[in-house]
């Protein structure tokens, strides 16, 4: 016994550092090796330029849209300094500001509630389907409803306001919304009535919702009622190809 | 190999192992928290993905094209002393017909579904039609527009009106378009087949519609705009 440890003090210092070092590099080699797994069964040889093409598209996307949101403040700037001209360009800006409200061109501040949504952290148990564990666009689609009908009269996921152009898709176990690619968590902003979440909280299908999808499949679904909400407007296309305007009877809302 | 520490050959023998040693912490940290959602997405899942965020940024760069022609409008008429009356009345009516607020006519398709189909069903065929381009949708005579809610779990009720069985959807949009992003081998009605055999679908392709205005107030009572 004493010549062991006699023989273990006998190993020089930068010896056992050096093995310490080593077991480490294994450990972070078969750590390594085991994390590319997943990843090496999807793998053909066009999968690394796919990914690296959606991740520039997304890039470029949140470029255009800092510019197309540039220029629309740029516009209604103009339009308003046009106002004190003539009586007619007076009431035009005026309903061109009160179809851009209703249109979710324009970003917005009032009471409401934030809810945040991420991928369940429980073990998937036997024979059940591991999606049913991550967030998908049904539940986004979801809450947007229990949202709608509780009194919200505004809505953004991450950074994109919900329009009438707006789809909610599921690309494998990601997301997309108005085309634009979101990352867990998902955070929805919804500006309402003060009571918006207890109005939530009544709702029949929300409690099912929650029921569901937080107390059987563990999705981490929290949230917050700032002094505050804010929404973004939407950035995309209001072009109409194969649609036109037709004279409407109504009133200007 | 067993000389001192400060022997050159160790000193070296150790840097090496300490440099591989933080490239792969480095690595791995990346491959931890750098790597995003899409590193689980398959080729195909990247594809559409690919697909899905040219058309958003062509559809951007096009707005922006409108509105720098809006601006230069604009601050040409300011410089003559008037605004442009006519560019703005442009503007109006173009986003009033994009956000529901007025009719609007054109080609697209109808869907004319029968049987006992739930709100979420009806709700994912909306939804497939917004992601293949449909620019304006109707149930019935109902505008859907943002706050428009689909119920029901056999039957279908728009914003707590019941609709009849069978009834219609009808999107204004390239009739090519929908028809084929609806049809697809494993799209939404190939899947609703398989999940309602008791619901037929028919597609039919339709020129010349108009949609109503929607009847909803949208805008809000409880939000400002934040300038």
């Amino acid at each position: 016994m004493t010549r062991l440890a006699g023989r273990i003090r006998a190993i020089p210092t930068w010896q056992v550092t050096l093995g310490i070092a080593l077991l480490a590099l294994g450990f972070l080699i078969a750590a390594q090796l085991s994390a590319e797994g997943p990843r090496i069964r999807y793998t053909t040889q066009e999968r690394s330029p796919l990914v690296e093409t959606a991740l520039e598209l997304q890039r470029q996307q949140d470029e255009l849209k800092a510019d197309l949101v540039d220029l629309s403040d740029q516009l209604a700037q103009l339009e308003q300094q046009g106002q004190g001209t003539t009586a007619i360009v007076r009431e035009l800006n005026a309903e061109l500001e009160q179809a851009r409200l209703a249109a979710g061109l324009l970003p917005l501040t009032g009471s409401g509630v934030v809810l945040r949504l991420a991928d369940s952290t429980h073990a998937v148990t036997d024979g059940a389907n591991a999606a049913d564990y991550l967030v998908a666009a049904r539940d986004i689609r979801t809450v947007i409803d229990e949202l709608w009908l509780a009194g919200a009269e505004a809505i953004a996921v991450n950074t994109e306001r919900v329009t009438i152009s707006t789809g909610v898709l599921d690309i494998g176990h990601s997301i997309l919304v108005n085309q634009a690619y979101l990352s867990p968590p998902y955070q929805i902003a919804a500006i309402g009535p003060p009571d918006l979440f207890d109005q939530l909280g009544l709702s029949e299908g929300w409690r099912e919702f929650i029921e569901t999808r937080q107390g059987t499949f563990g999705l981490d679904i929290s949230f917050a009622e700032p002094e505050s909400v804010d929404v973004p407007q939407f950035a995309g296309s209001l072009v109409l190809r194969e649609s036109h305007a037709v004279a409407s009877p109504g009133p200007v809302p | 190999m067993s000389g001192p520490l400060g022997a050159p050959r160790s000193q070296l023998l150790v840097a090496s192992v300490a440099f591989i040693l933080g490239l792969l912490v480095v690595g791995q940290i990346r491959a931890q928290t750098g790597s995003t959602g899409l590193a689980g997405l398959s080729s195909q899942d990247l594809t559409l993905l690919v697909a899905n965020l040219n058309t958003r940024n062509d559809q951007i760069r096009s707005e922006i094209a409108t509105v720098e022609r809006q601006l230069e409008a604009l601050e040409l008429g300011g410089s003559r002393g008037a605004s442009s009356i006519s560019e703005l009345r442009a503007t109006l009516i173009r986003i009033r017909a994009w956000a529901g607020l007025d009719p609007v006519g054109g080609d697209g398709v109808t869907i004319i579904v029968r049987g006992p189909l739930g709100g979420p069903a009806v709700e994912d065929l909306l939804n497939d039609l917004r992601n293949a381009g449909a620019e304006a949708i109707a149930i019935e005579d109902i505008r859907v527009v943002p706050g428009t809610v689909i119920g029901g779990q056999t039957s279908v009720s728009v914003d707590d009106t019941a609709l009849s069985d069978p009834f219609s959807i009808r999107a204004i949009g390239t009739p090519e378009s929908l028809i084929g992003s609806l049809t697809r081998a494993g799209g939404i009605v190939a899947q609703m087949a398989a999940t309602h055999p008791d619901v037929t679908i028919e597609i039919v392709d339709t020129r010349d519609m108009v949609l109503p205005a929607t009847e909803r107030d949208l805008l809000p009572d409880h939000g400002r705009p934040r300038l």
